[in-house]
């Protein structure tokens, strides 16, 4: 029952609208609005007063150099200048060796600095004095000091290293340690390694099944099956049936080259269109989630001006978003057509007639003429410039994941290790089951951040002429003048690594987080 | 409709009306908290709110002083409505105190100055006035002696005190309880009633959510029984505690009592 | 440590025996053993790589020693250095000051010292006796003769005087005793007088040169005496005014160092009179009287219309100045715009009389403080100084790092509330800005500042080098800064909000003094910890062209005739200040963390 009365008698209207300077719905929306503006306003002001400036000296912004030969020789990467393949160095080119050189380093510093971290920052914990010591110290010298610091300190240090001969270094013609930097053997992929891929792919869905059905024997029958050991046995197998066998899969190169003469016949108008429709349904798509959310068992939910406002702008950023695909740059739609098709093109020509049968092939440290050689087959290495970055931003962001980690683990109430121990668990199984899995999710997201700091700071290599993308960018706008290309390109970059991390990093966090519960 | 019920109806056209819910409807995303609720609280009267947890109590007198803002629906305080006009909501928001089950008292400032906050910065009050004000109600919340202490050095009843003194620095002419002793100990609660009881002597206009059925039962003039949203029941103690009519209203008080 | 006491604190429990100790910590079983064999291993091989580092025989420490003036303060004239003393004197009058009025007295036990000195000495120890042979044997000896004579110290700390653990070494005990010894270092060790003859350097058995030495020794006293007056002065009056002026200080003392001591501003004083000083009286005199008025309480509305009409005109001369309708100075601009902020503002700090003139002082001496700055940073320099930067080496290091944090905190506060504001256009910017600069690297945006800036500046506008690159560092320090302060944003509870609602308060005044002050009590550990950041950040300056640190050990002195291609001792002497600073800063924070808990705990 609900008591239902009007009140006729009351001469204070009913939704007496405030007037507009007094309503707060609207000095909201107004206030946004202004400061929308006004941010607005400076982008024009400061854009206009840029292509003002950079029109009077002659160097309109565009993006057509890229296409352009580089004539720069950079320090090291997949292709330092024309190759005798007969392809160009172009700008575009440079710059994507200069990415491929910061991934490089960037990925392989984080699996260095991410072991050493660990071990770090449990030696802080252990019972043992010394070792508490020794690593704290560790953490506390490496994380004081700034980074660039120690990277140039680090090729002041290599740099008086010995000359670079064959037999510098600890074992004479295997490992060279010198002034020009540090050579070992390396494993490389040879030209069967795609074959054998896809063949470890195809022998994986049958392992997989037979897996699923000793599992589901199992939990059915109980007592133990031997899953892992059968596994590890049928994946053995595969794996030398696959070596020697990889050649048989020559076959997808063909196919591959198909897909991609089939994506390169795609029409731009169709691309357009079919962008233009992911546009538009991505906004109705929120919108019609937006009102789902608003509405209840009885009916739609009365919508407050926030509610409107916010559908409104979906709406337009939609339209914004057709504007740019068909009219803005339409080169967007062809760039996709065009990458698609070469991407399937680079795939189809790791397959296909001829390919050597070995996928992995390994090689000593060779020397020409007194250097490093710098391509084709021979020694993983090292020079002296990628070294002492290396060395900087391991050593460095290593303090950093130690202290995390120490963190994390001392994150974990002491109760739940007492609890463990309680139960008659060792120290090892609490350590395994009870102890890191909470702390792992402690850990996870500061760890994140380190890796993206690690990747940010391969810029560092700029200082010890490592040719990394800012190093690398740095050259082409000083031969071309077309800095704001350039900075672009730089922050599509590292906002395209950054937001994969912290992709990988959140997709991680939330398994641990539903494994937990 | 009951008799009680039509004695309510001819009574909410008076003009010493303090507030007024007519027909307040408020969601949470697609969450209904309040299906249309009609209430009267009259000038000088004790209203208390009953309800199970859950049933739209704490929403409904947040919505008094626009901590949320209902949908649906006329509320109408002191003979303001409440809309989106920036002087009504200032006016509202300076006249009608509130106490919070979890005190919300500020832990950086301490208690003179918790209390001489508002009265200073938004009663515009020079600041000696302000503070000779804050220690009068202290002494009549009974804990003057801790006037210069920080919130976090108080039991949670003496804090509890300190914010129904923060409230009537403001000299409010409407008090809004939610459920202020839910969150203290058991010796503790008392203090904290007594203190109510007090202002409910002196003609407090007030509307105070509680599970506490023994003051409900000696200082409302009305209680109000809510469940799910609507306003299942209203009348005076007497009428609650002896002769329930709402099925509903039985069961809940058989279950509390 | 003549001056111990007897404490009242709870006592630490007694050091257990030697041997005791040794088989609890370093042999308790059998992994325990194999870790201390392997980190006695590990740690020798790298004290040992170390040593070898910094005692090769092509390692030429004179490149350091000789450069010292460069690496602290550049190009600055030796006949100037009277402004360097004196500034460094108001420096550590601060410092007193400022430990006297937050009551900074940590006491150390004797246990602790002795203890320190015992590890110390042992590590000294162990140096010179695995120190390469490339070590002059007089170091070796002073070593050897250093180690003993710490370990033995120790040794009657720990073992003679009875009770060390109950006896504390007060605050001020510990402040003269470490003055002290770096006095005495200064006064009687050896460091050799450098000099050249004929590009061969010279090395004499002399002590720092008493230009260096007598006004150091003069700082340490003035700052123990500042200490101790402010202790006495504590006694007597509330310590409250002080502490307030001591962050003003903190806030303007070191723009009023930097461009007025040692900058020396050389004022055209006709220019001064006829406009400089009238337009800053106008802004402070006429804009406080106007605060005044508007403060009264009831004329909130009459404070927002005017405050509109101020604002709009504001905008109107950066339109103006845009078209060149017509000149104004900058700093007027300037402070039009912050007039028309503070008069919109106005009604949120309405009050009584005494109220109204506090809000109208603070504006007033804001408006001089702004004006007074403004036009010294404006104005050609007396001081001869004849590198182009003015600013190089430690003090700049020291000084980027200073004002950046101070630049981008109110930015970086202001990000945050927007960050975390119910309005969505708002925190669309404020995301959208701070996860951008927060995905590109510190260089980049460094690089984008100095090439960049020029050109986005209307014409006939310029901005030196070094300014293009604190607005870089500062923009990139703010999004950082916002991100921090969210975190403390995030620790106020909702019920804060909705307490300071019903009362009444506006949301400025919910914001500025319920949130915010709560917010950045929470933050201040992860304040500290940005502003480390930034101070070890300062060394990219070397990149982008200043003379910072880096740049002079990494390239000014390896350029030097005498002392071509030395790098490695320069090197890792700024490792040592950049350590050294960043350490005692970290430290610094801990304690505060931890007094900050204790707090919260109260």
């Amino acid at each position: 029952m609900t008591l239902t009365t009007t009140d006729p008698n009351s001469a204070r209207a009913r939704h007496a609208r405030p007037p507009l300077w007094r309503n707060t719905a609207v000095l909201k929306w107004f206030v946004q609005i202004i400061v929308l503006l006004a941010v607005l306003a400076a982008f024009w002001f400061f854009a206009a007063q840029a292509r003002n400036n950079l029109s009077a000296k002659g160097i309109p912004v565009s993006y057509d150099w890229l296409d352009d030969p580089a004539n720069i020789q950079l320090g090291e990467g997949i292709q330092t200048v024309d190759d005798p393949d007969g392809r160009r160095l172009t700008m575009s080119r440079a710059l994507w060796v200069g990415m491929v050189n910061t991934l490089r380093i960037a990925s392989i510093g984080i699996i260095a600095a991410t072991a050493i971290g660990v071990v770090v920052g449990i030696a802080r914990l252990s019972n043992n004095w010394l070792a508490r010591k020794v690593s704290s110290i560790y953490v506390e010298t490496l994380r004081n000091i700034p980074v660039l610091v120690q990277i140039i300190l680090w090729l002041a240090i290599l740099g008086s290293l010995g000359k670079l001969t064959v037999d510098s270094g600890p074992i004479p013609g295997w490992v060279i340690v010198s002034q020009k930097g540090i050579s070992i053997p390396r494993v490389f992929f040879a030209d069967g390694f795609y074959q054998f891929l896809s063949m470890l792919a195809v022998f994986a869905v049958p392992i997989w099944w037979v897996r699923r059905r000793m599992r589901r024997t199992q939990e059915e029958q109980g007592g133990t099956q031997r899953i892992g050991s059968v596994t590890f046995a049928l994946s053995l197998v595969a794996v030398v049936i696959a070596w020697f066998a990889n050649p048989v899969m020559a076959f997808l190169g063909p196919v591959f080259d198909g897909i991609s003469d089939a994506w390169a016949v795609i029409p731009q108008g169709l691309m357009q269109a079919v962008l233009s429709i992911v546009a538009v349904l991505a906004a109705v798509t929120w919108i019609r989630r937006f009102l789902d959310s608003r509405r209840t068992p009885a009916g739609l939910a009365k919508l407050i001006d926030d509610d409107w406002f916010r559908m409104i702008f979906a709406g337009i950023a939609a339209l914004l978003a057709v504007f740019v695909v068909v009219r803005g740059w339409p080169g967007l739609s062809s760039w996709i057509i065009n990458s698609g098709s070469d991407l399937f093109g680079v795939i189809g020509d790791k397959f296909g007639d001829g390919r050597g049968s070995r996928p992995l092939d390994a090689m000593k440290p060779t020397l020409s003429e007194g250097r490093f050689v710098n391509y084709g087959p021979t020694g993983l290495t090292m020079t002296v410039f990628y070294a002492s970055l290396f060395f900087g931003l391991v050593f460095y962001t290593s303090s950093f994941i130690a202290e995390i980690v120490r963190g994390g683990i001392q994150a974990v109430p002491a109760g739940q290790s007492e609890a463990a121990a309680a139960l008659g668990l060792n120290r090892r199984q609490a350590l395994r089951k009870v102890v890191l899995p909470q702390a792992f999710r402690v850990i996870m997201p500061p760890l994140g951040n380190q890796y993206l700091n690690i990747t940010k700071n391969t810029s560092l290599g700029i200082a010890v002429g490592f040719s990394e993308i800012v190093q690398v960018g740095q050259t082409v706008y000083n031969k071309n003048s077309q800095t704001l290309a350039v900075f672009s390109i730089y922050m599509i970059f590292f906002l395209a690594c950054s937001l994969t991390i912290s992709f990988v990093v959140n997709t991680i966090n939330r398994r641990l987080a539903i494994v937990e519960r | 409709m009951s008799i009680a019920d039509n004695a309510l109806t001819d009574e909410m056209a008076s003009r010493d009306d303090m507030i007024v819910c007519r027909g307040v409807k408020k969601w949470f995303g697609d969450f209904q908290a309040l299906r249309g609720v009609d209430v009267t609280v009259k000038d000088r009267e004790v209203m208390v709110v009953l309800g199970p947890s859950g049933s739209g109590k704490s929403t409904l007198i947040r919505c008094i002083n626009r901590l949320e803002v209902h949908q649906e629906g006329d509320i109408i305080v002191d003979g303001v409505e409440l809309t989106n006009d920036l002087r009504n909501i200032e006016k509202i928001r300076s006249e009608v105190g509130m106490v919070f089950q979890q005190f919300n008292l500020f832990p950086h400032l301490t208690v003179l100055d918790n209390i001489t906050l508002a009265p200073i910065w938004v009663r515009k009050k020079p600041k000696a006035e302000a503070e000779a004000k804050a220690m009068e109600l202290l002494e009549r919340v009974g804990i003057p002696e801790q006037a210069a202490k920080f919130p976090g050095q108080l039991s949670g009843g003496q804090q509890q005190r300190v914010a129904i003194a923060r409230s009537l620095a403001m000299e409010p002419r409407i008090m809004l309880f939610d459920e202020p002793t839910s969150a203290l100990d058991p010796e503790m609660i008392s203090e904290v009633l007594d203190v109510m009881k007090d202002l409910a002597r002196g003609g407090m206009t007030m509307m105070v959510v509680t599970h506490e059925m023994g003051f409900a039962r000696e200082v409302a003039d009305r209680l109000v029984f809510m469940e799910s949203g609507d306003v299942v029941e209203v009348g005076t103690p007497e009428h609650f505690f002896t002769n329930p009519q709402e099925e509903r209203t039985k069961l809940f008080l058989s279950q509390i009592l | 440590m003549t001056d111990t006491t007897i404490d009242t604190a709870p006592p630490e429990a007694p050091l257990p025996s030697p041997v005791r100790w040794v088989r609890d910590n370093l042999f308790s079983s059998v992994s325990n053993t194999v870790q201390t064999v392997a980190f006695t291993a590990v740690l020798l091989g790298l004290l040992r790589w170390v040593l070898g580092l910094v005692f090769a025989d092509e390692s030429n420490w004179v490149s350091v020693a000789t450069n010292m003036r460069l690496l602290f303060t550049y190009n600055y004239p030796a006949e100037q250095f009277v402004r360097i003393w004196f500034a460094a004197g108001v420096l550590f009058v601060a410092v007193g000051a400022s430990f006297a009025a937050w009551n900074i007295n940590p006491s150390i036990t004797l246990r602790r010292i002795g203890v320190s000195l015992m590890g110390t000495g042992g590590i000294t120890l162990v140096v010179a006796l695995i120190t390469p042979s490339a070590t002059p044997s007089g170091l070796r000896t002073a070593m050897w003769v250093l180690g003993v004579a710490l370990v033995v110290i120790a040794a009657v700390v720990l073992r003679v005087i009875p009770e060390p653990h109950r006896r504390r070494v007060p605050f001020l005990g510990l402040l003269i005793g470490v003055s002290a010894i770096v006095c005495a270092i200064m006064w009687f060790v050896p460091f050799g007088d450098y000099g050249f003859s004929e590009g061969e350097p010279t090395a004499a058995d002399g002590i720092v040169a008493s230009s260096t030495r007598v006004p150091w020794t003069v700082l340490f006293i003035i700052m123990i005496a500042t200490y101790v007056a402010g202790r006495g002065l504590a006694q007597v009056v509330s310590l409250a005014p002080l502490r307030r002026a001591m962050i003003a200080w903190w806030v303007i003392g070191p723009a009023f160092i930097v461009f007025m001591v040692l900058r020396d501003p050389e004022f055209d004083w006709a220019h001064i009179w006829s406009t400089d000083l009238p337009m800053a009286a106008g802004f402070a005199l006429g804009g406080g009287a106007l605060i005044y008025l508007l403060a009264a309480p009831g004329r909130s509305d009459l404070a927002r219309v005017l405050g509109a009409i101020v604002a709009a005109a504001a905008v109107f001369n950066w339109v103006a100045a845009f078209f060149g309708w017509y000149p104004m100075l900058q700093k007027a601009r300037f402070s039009f715009a912050l007039a028309a902020i503070a008069i919109l503002l106005v009604p949120n700090f309405a009050g009584e009389r005494s109220a109204r003139l506090r809000v109208a002082a603070v504006w007033a001496g804001f408006m001089v403080v702004f004006h007074w700055l403004l036009t010294g940073i404006n104005t050609a320099s007396t001081l001869d100084i004849t590198a182009p930067p003015f600013l190089g080496g430690f003090v700049l290091t020291v000084s980027i790092a200073y004002y950046v944090m101070l630049a981008s905190f109110p930015l970086g506060v202001l990000l945050s509330l927007a960050r975390t504001s119910k309005l969505p256009i708002f925190r669309v910017l404020s995301t959208t800005y701070i996860e951008v600069v927060r995905g590109v690297p510190l260089i980049t945006v460094l690089f984008f500042f100095s090439i960049m800036l020029p050109l986005f500046l209307p014409s006939g506008m310029g901005i030196s080098d070094l300014a293009a690159v604190f607005a870089g560092y500062t923009v990139f320090s703010a999004a950082y800064m916002a991100e921090n302060i969210r975190g403390g944003l995030q620790s106020v509870r909702r019920g804060q909000y909705e307490a300071a609602d019903a009362l009444g308060l506006t949301t400025v005044q919910r914001t500025s003094l319920i949130v915010l002050p709560q917010a950045l009590r929470v933050s201040i550990p992860n304040l500290v910890g940005q502003a480390i950041a930034t101070f070890k950040e300062t060394s990219l300056i070397a990149i982008v062209g200043g003379f910072d640190l880096l740049r002079i050990a990494n390239s000014t002195i390896p350029n030097q005739p005498d002392f071509l291609g030395q790098k490695r001792p320069a090197l890792l002497f700024i490792s040592l200040v950049y350590f050294v600073v960043a350490y005692t800063m970290s430290r610094a924070s801990r304690n505060l963390e931890n007094r900050l808990q204790a707090g919260q705990a109260r």
